[in-house]
């Protein structure tokens, strides 16, 4: 499946992931650790360990500082 | 009911009062409203700034740190004078002698399960401008628990995030349902920030404030806008709610943020 990956603020990368694969393994091949940024699907924040099925996600980081 | 502006504020606020979106009834709503900005740091200071000019007619400031010499590159409510003061009282003079039509309350505290909802009840808005996940998800759960609209920043480096939650869309626990582990972020003592950068975002926080009491415009409540100072791009990500969110989901795990602890992961209990 292919599906393009928009790290907000960074870049947009497309990536070819396997039958099953999750939005974690998305974030791993982006080299975001899941606890540091959400996944959203159409603006609909999606678990990470949820299968992926859509074709277009966007990344966004979690921010701390103030 | 007629406005009861008089001479002197007419002449301060003419500027805004021209505006046909605030008028002089407009003026009486801000200087009738209540603002908690829960953090006197880089981003609570130009909200403070903008809110005490606006004529916001109560301000509580909320913080428990003392300002240091390595604020003062951002922190620009505070000055040299005030290093080691608290930074409550830097913000409450600094009010004082920028407009004398708006009322100061403040609490030298970090906000905290026991004090949070006491602290936000009275308020019309409060705005996140913390520095730390405990407190972000304090506010958060607080805030929604009681259905207070609540505007969030944050920054690292040369960027950003703004938006505002108003109980009507998404809440912070929608996007992130816990926090990292402990210094899996960096904060800006370690990553750094650009002095600007909380400008940008607290102004924006100000102004996303000010357009919630007077009910002008379209919010940023379902959309998280990202600021990147260096390529000058701004993004309007949206973001919907999660149904299964803990705090404003269709069924909420608590009715209370005393059931939830506030360190580590700060994660709702199942």
């Amino acid at each position: 499946m292919h599906v393009m990956v928009e790290v907000v603020g960074e870049d947009t990368r497309e990536l070819d992931v396997e039958s099953g694969a999750t939005y974690a393994d998305l974030l791993a091949a982006c080299d975001v650790s899941p606890h540091e940024a959400s996944v959203l699907v159409d603006g609909q924040p999606v678990p990470e360990d949820g299968e992926v099925s859509a074709e277009r996600v966007e990344v966004l980081r979690v921010v701390k500082g103030g | 009911m007629a406005p009861s502006l008089d001479p002197e504020q007419l002449d301060r606020y003419s500027r805004q009062i021209v505006l046909e979106s605030v008028g002089p009834d407009g003026q009486d709503r801000l200087l009738d409203s209540a603002v908690l900005v829960v953090g006197v740091g880089g981003l609570g200071s130009p909200v403070i700034q903008y809110l005490a000019a606006a004529g916001i007619g109560r301000l509580g400031l909320v913080d428990g740190d003392v300002v240091e010499r390595s604020n003062l590159q951002r922190q620009i409510i505070h000055g040299i004078d005030d290093v080691g003061r608290p930074k409550v009282d830097s913000g409450a003079e600094f009010v004082a002698d920028l407009n004398p039509n708006v009322t100061v309350e403040t609490d030298e505290t970090a906000l905290s399960a026991e004090n949070a909802t006491e602290l936000i009840e009275g308020y019309d808005v409060v705005v996140d401008a913390t520095d730390n996940f405990p407190a972000r998800f304090l506010v958060n759960d607080a805030c929604t628990l009681t259905g207070t609209p609540f505007v969030h920043g944050a920054v690292y480096r040369f960027e950003g995030q703004v938006t505002t939650f108003d109980g009507t869309g998404p809440c912070y626990r929608c996007l992130f349902p816990s926090a990292p582990p402990e210094d899996a972020i960096p904060d800006c003592a370690t990553a750094g920030v650009l002095g600007v950068v909380p400008g940008t975002i607290g102004t924006i926080q100000a102004t996303e404030t000010i357009k919630h009491l007077l009910e002008i415009g379209e919010s940023l409540n379902g959309r998280v806008l990202h600021y990147d100072a260096k390529t000058m791009d701004v993004e309007s990500v949206p973001l919907k709610a999660r149904p299964e969110c803990p705090i404003c989901g269709d069924q909420p795990a608590v009715d209370s943020i005393q059931a939830i602890t506030y360190e580590g992961d700060c994660a709702i209990p199942e």
